[in-house]
């Protein structure tokens, strides 16, 4: 089958169109900076979309759960492991990610006999110097950093849409309430914009399980958020938000 | 790498091992070398008071005859809720507070929920019965004390252990290391016939007392360290609360000092 690199080729392009279909209905996953860290966030079809990994870096996830947990679970002990050999400050995510996952996951995308990961990863870190940053990895192993934030998500269209929009916010400035707050308009925008523009062109491919509003992803789904913060006097800066401060921001939204 | 074939019950220890970690060293047979001298010897104690519980220390690394060093913190944080303090080879107790510490974390990250207070106290067992080949050699013998706080149950909880990891919860008071026996008694007495019972004194009364206590150890026991405020240099004074644990300030304990230790 691969005597020819055109078959090799020809290969690695369905497997991107395969996985690429598979990960078409992903919720989309949000992290912006606020002026005490970072916050991400998602709404959970399944619960698990946000999680801690280690003392100062927080992972989104969408795509398959089964391959979601593995490479949570191999973020985690590589973490753990390199914090108790070395020190805390050792761990940060270009390294897990540079000499970790994304060859492994590289290799794994290109050796086309084995299944391919349907997976997309966020990551975000407070560095030891406390700069906030973010990382997006994709099912293919290529991996991106960005300062401003950035999303992860199943529909490529809405991903580019939300981070123009994540570039063009000054979310840094923000105390934590807005910074949710305008990430869920974000998140409601972008999605919808992207249904409006997609039907209008085909109306055959209107995505009917697209939630076109926040107040029915609220009635649907879970929000998961988190933020690493700065102010905490705790060694890990990961706080998953309380109930309370969810409740919140859905009143918030009600009302505008 | 990526490839996980075995179940992960979120037991860091156990991963270590996998990684080919060994907290024991291969010693070899016979006697242990009686010229080469371990730093150890302290006293750590802890006790209930109102609002939770109380964890001191005194700093002093000893070997021998010889003081090692004199701002050792031999109470040490292992969670956002728990502390230990250890008595003995400093070594193997830090090397176990860092894999405690890492085991609990770990274990909340990847389960994805906090470890149970009978768990946390389970683990330190384990560790301590992984390490009864170095005690009987003699050359890292740890006698430590855990106190956490149960979240689920809203009450804290001490335990100390013996060499072999056997463990066993105290309702109001424990002591370790060479100058505990010194102030075994006094802890006792001041709970059966003090002012009030341990478990009803304030915070500062529960300070104050510790730190009287580290005091009286180190006029007794020369392993033990005493306070020399000259230098800034104070015993170690935690407390846990259904808040978490917080270590009394250098500024707090110097106030104290001034108004508990000389008779006024």
């Amino acid at each position: 089958m691969f005597e020819e690199p055109f078959r090799w080729m020809e290969a690695i392009s369905t497997r991107h169109s395969y996985v690429r279909e598979k990960l078409r209905k992903g919720q989309p996953v949000i992290g912006v900076p606020y002026d005490e860290g970072a916050l991400l966030l998602g709404f959970a079809p399944q619960p698990g979309k946000v999680f801690e990994v280690y003392d100062r870096i927080a992972m989104g996830a969408l795509g398959h759960p089964a391959d979601v947990e593995r490479l949570r679970m191999t973020l985690l002990d590589m973490a753990h492991l390199e914090g108790f050999n070395r020190s805390a400050e050792d761990v940060t995510i270009g390294r897990l990610l540079q000499f970790g996952i994304a060859p492994a996951i590289k290799q794994n995308f290109e050796e086309v006999m084995r299944a391919p990961y349907l997976v997309q990863l966020l990551l975000a870190e407070i560095s030891p110097r406390d700069e906030t940053l973010f990382y997006r990895l994709n099912y293919d192993g290529y991996w991106e950093s960005f300062t401003k934030g950035c999303v992860i998500a199943g529909d490529t269209q809405v991903m580019n849409r939300i981070e123009k929009e994540i570039d063009a916010t000054p979310f840094a400035t923000y105390p934590l309430e807005r910074a949710l707050y305008e990430a869920c308009r974000l998140w409601e925008r972008g999605l919808r914009a992207t249904e409006e523009e997609t039907s209008s062109n085909h109306e055959s491919d209107k995505d009917e399980d697209a939630p076109p509003t926040l107040k029915e992803a609220f009635e649907r789904w879970p929000l998961e958020a988190a933020v690493l913060s700065r102010k905490t006097t705790r060694k890990s800066l990961y706080r998953a938000l309380a109930p309370g401060e969810i409740g919140a921001l859905k009143t918030r939204l009600a009302g505008a | 790498m990526i490839s996980r074939d075995t179940l992960q019950p979120g037991d860091f220890f156990e991963l270590l091992k996998r990684s080919g970690y060994r907290l024991d060293s291969p010693v070899p047979a016979g006697q242990p070398d009686s010229r080469f001298k371990m730093p150890e010897a302290t006293t750590v104690l802890a006790f209930h008071y109102r609002g939770g519980v109380i964890v001191a220390g005194d700093r002093r690394a000893t070997a021998g005859n010889s003081i090692m060093y004199d701002r050792c913190d031999k109470v040490i944080p292992i969670d956002d809720y728990s502390l230990m303090a250890i008595a003995g080879v400093p070594a193997t107790a830090f090397e176990m507070a860092r894999i405690l510490s890492h085991n609990f974390e770990y274990y909340r990250r990847s389960q994805m929920q906090l470890m149970s207070t009978e768990g946390k106290i389970r683990a330190l067992s384990k560790l301590l019965k992984e390490n009864v080949g170095m005690a009987l050699q003699g050359v890292g013998a740890v006698s430590p004390i855990f106190a956490t706080f149960d979240l689920a149950t809203g009450k804290p909880s001490i335990s100390f252990y013996d060499l072999l990891g056997a463990q066993f919860k105290v309702l109001t008071h424990t002591a370790t290391g060479s100058g505990s026996p010194m102030i075994r008694g006094i802890l006792e007495h001041e709970n059966l016939w003090g002012s009030q019972a341990l478990e009803a004194r304030s915070e500062e009364e529960a300070a104050t007392l510790a730190l009287r206590l580290l005091a009286t150890a180190a006029q007794f026991d020369s392993a033990t360290g005493g306070a020399r405020p000259e230098e800034n240099l104070f015993p170690v004074i935690a407390v846990i609360t259904g808040q978490g644990y917080r270590f009394l300030t250098d500024e707090e304990i110097a106030v104290l000092y001034k108004t508990s230790i000389t008779r006024g």
